[in-house]
């Protein structure tokens, strides 16, 4: 009777337990995500700029010396294991100059390996933006991420890896910057922007705090303080891109963590050897093209008689030789 | 070739299946061939329907060389990646008739899940294909066979694989429940826009519209995102008095102060210099026209003069012997003379703390009988401007030596002996 009383009770209890996890599920729902960060060796300054980047925008990420391999990516796994990481992101460098970015969720898949292109780092001039370190940010996804399955499965694994999760041990409560990610051309656009709040042009009884909207940060400050919690409705959001920017290009997507079958490979991709090569074929075309002109013209001058060195074959019948 | 019969040979047991499809395959393949575009993809409910698919895919290749992505196509070659554009689209239509075989069979190798819609797919395409095969093969151009040794030499192809189920099935494997009605958006945070960014932007190559167009997608997301949030009363605005690290130090964060600084004083200061310029070529526009002004009037003063001579000559041949009248007329030329002199002077007055007239006869003679201006040592000699001035330059003479030197007489003589 008392065994019978307690799975009842066990059951309703687990009903209940639902009904408040459907109700308040920001308690209940985990969201656990740790990225384990990394590159292989020959990285640019600029790669690991923008690593480091990366690394400072995700509170959850853990940042690991450089990977000593390129071809023995599954040991990642193990690595990722060890340091209880479900994600990877790693950067594979080839040549000193090519950037491949590999996004993994670390048990079983899937894989995503990108060439990432038109990097800029954070240290840049030009991106005037800032936001707190850690933050949570927004994350923005063209509606094309909805159309192809490959998409969908990229934009979850950003989802995933860019995304900050709730309740992360070093992520501050608020929120400043929006992360973009949009499909254009064929390839990723990655932006990120802090968000400004300023007052709307008809601000009422703020004035004093427009007069120095001049300098917007300052702005932004004045208006915190006075807006406080809900004070703020009035206000417009602007944009200032922080940085880091960079356009991925999708080439594969594995089925398993660094291995297990290709569920999508880009046909579009071309591999910057083989852009560099036909570059230099085309160029070295034209020498061909020219030396080969050169010598034909040579061959016929001297044909001629017309070049230097040898003379048209005098033979006996001609007129200087007849009558010298 | 031969890894074609391998693989065709491997699939011979499921030959019936593909065969029973094949008509319908077949009839699909007309059809998209008539309407000529690549179908709208739709949801992919079971196996047969996913491999149905990439079969058309593949055989709307045939016909033109990825009709899929023809748009994409040209708008690549706006951003000038076209080098190998060509090559790549005949390369990848190519490849795929070749290497379907050796895909196939590394398909079946590792991947289970499509290891069985593959080689139900493959069989019934090669018997499609085989009499197109043979006219594309006539059609190929010379790259092609370019193309073609270097598959033989073993460069890596790409060709195209979009398992869509297995896709689907790994996303359904890691997605996060994202359902606006379940999950509160502070779980996520992610906003997936309405439209396409792509549609908003008239050329990839525009920097400044490709970027507002990302831009506007994010603060569409944000304005979104701020709102939920609030309705689900998270913080969202950090208030003054809170302060943390930020993502970009402050060292950072001074040097783009100071650059913004630069650019606008440089800014400044350009826009200065170009006024001054202005000023300056309106100025010289008044100076000319104060010229031309008192040419005019020197030249309407000296008429006055002629006029009044002239009435005076008429006037002491009309009326001899009046002398007073001549007085008259003396005093009238005196004052118009004066009058003359009187503006000359408030000119040449100006004037004469720059650039005096002609010295004097004298002066003139004996400047140029003793010499007068500087000294006359080095004269001659080269200055930048000289050694600048290469009109007397040839390159023709340069590179041959000129024409050959005259010879001397008994030389030229013997010559004309010669001939």
């Amino acid at each position: 009777m008392a065994a019978v009383y307690k799975a009842l009770s066990k059951s309703s209890g687990a009903k209940a337990d639902k009904d408040t996890d459907s109700s308040n599920g920001a308690v209940e729902r985990k969201n656990k995500q740790r990225v384990l960060i990394l590159s292989s060796r020959g990285v640019t300054y600029r790669h690991r700029h923008l690593l480091n980047d990366l690394a400072a925008m995700l509170p959850h990420g853990r940042k690991d010396a450089k990977f000593d391999s390129k071809s023995k990516l599954y040991q990642l796994n193990e690595l990722a294991e060890l340091y209880n990481c479900n994600n990877v992101l790693f950067f594979e460098a080839r040549k000193g100059k090519d950037l491949y970015m590999w996004f993994s969720k670390v048990p079983n898949g899937p894989t995503v390996k990108f060439y990432a292109q038109n990097l800029h780092t954070m240290e840049e001039l030009h991106f005037t933006g800032n936001c707190l370190k850690g933050s949570r940010p927004i994350l923005s996804f063209d509606g094309a991420f909805e159309t192809e399955p490959y998409l969908r499965v990229i934009k979850e694994i950003f989802l995933q890896i860019f995304g900050v999760p709730q309740g992360a041990r070093k992520s501050k409560p608020f929120i400043d910057h929006v992360m973009g990610f949009s499909v254009a051309d064929g390839k990723i656009w990655v932006r990120n922007y802090e968000i400004r709040e300023v007052e709307k042009v008809k601000g009422e009884g703020e004035d004093e705090n427009k007069e120095d909207g001049g300098d917007k940060n300052k702005g932004r400050k004045g208006k915190g303080g006075g807006g406080g919690g809900g004070g703020d409705k009035d206000t417009d959001i602007s944009l200032v891109e922080i940085g880091p920017r960079f356009v991925l290009t999708p080439i594969v997507i594995q089925e398993g963590s660094f291995g297990g079958p290709i569920i999508y490979e880009n046909k579009r991709f071309i591999s910057p050897n083989k852009v560099r090569a036909e570059l230099r074929r085309a160029k070295a075309g034209r020498h061909v093209a020219r030396m080969e002109q050169q010598r034909d013209k040579l061959a016929r001058r001297r044909n001629l008689g017309l070049e230097g060195g040898a003379k048209k074959d005098s033979s006996g019948l001609d007129t200087r030789e007849l009558f010298a | 070739m031969a890894k074609k019969g391998a693989a065709q040979s491997l699939k011979a047991g499921s030959k019936p299946k593909s065969q029973s499809t094949g008509g319908k395959a077949d009839k699909q393949k007309t059809d998209r061939r008539k309407s000529n575009e690549p179908a709208v993809e739709k949801a992919i409910d079971g196996k047969e329907e996913e491999w149905e698919d990439a079969d058309s895919d593949e055989n709307d290749k045939q016909p033109a060389p990825q009709p899929i992505s023809g748009k994409e196509t040209k708008k690549r070659k706006a951003v000038g990646e076209e080098l190998s554009e060509e090559d790549s689209d005949s390369e990848d239509s190519e490849d795929d008739e070749e290497e379907q075989g050796g895909v196939d069979l590394a398909a079946i190798d590792d991947s289970e899940s499509e290891s069985e819609l593959d080689s139900d797919g493959e069989p019934e395409k090669k018997d499609d294909e085989d009499d197109e095969e043979e006219i594309d093969v006539e059609e190929l151009s010379a790259e092609d066979e370019e193309d073609e040794e270097q598959i033989a030499a073993g460069t890596r192809v790409r060709q195209t694989i979009n398992n869509k189920e297995g896709l689907l099935t790994a996303l359904r494997r890691f997605a996060l429940d994202t359902n606006p009605k379940t999950v509160p958006f502070a779980f996520h945070q992610s906003i997936v826009s309405s439209k396409k960014t792509e549609d908003s932007i008239p050329s990839i190559d525009d920097d400044l519209q490709r970027e507002l167009a990302f831009l506007n997608q994010s603060l569409e997301a944000a304005r979104q995102g701020r709102a939920l949030l609030r309705k689900e009363g998270v913080p969202f605005t950090r208030p003054t008095d809170y302060f943390a690290e930020t993502v970009r130090s402050d060292e950072t964060m001074q040097k783009v102060k100071a650059k913004l600084v630069e650019v606008a004083t440089a800014k400044k200061a350009a826009a200065e210099a170009r006024k001054q310029r202005d000023l300056k070529k309106f100025g010289k526009q008044v100076q000319v026209q104060k010229q031309q002004e008192r040419a005019k009037q020197k030249r309407e003063t000296l008429e006055k003069i002629n006029q009044l001579k002239r009435k005076r000559q008429e006037g002491g041949s009309s009326a001899l012997g009046a002398t007073e009248a001549d007085d008259i007329f003396d005093v009238a030329v005196d004052n118009e003379l004066a009058s003359h002199a009187n503006k000359a002077g408030h000119n040449s007055k100006k004037r004469s703390a720059g650039d005096h007239g002609q010295p004097n006869a004298k002066r003139q003679k004996k400047n140029a009988k003793y010499g007068f201006g500087g000294k006359k040592r080095f004269a001659k000699s080269g200055d930048a401007v000289s050694s600048g001035d290469l009109s007397g330059f040839s390159v023709r003479r340069m590179k041959k030596g000129g024409k050959a030197p005259r010879l001397g007489k008994s030389r030229r003589k013997a010559m004309a002996a010669k001939k």
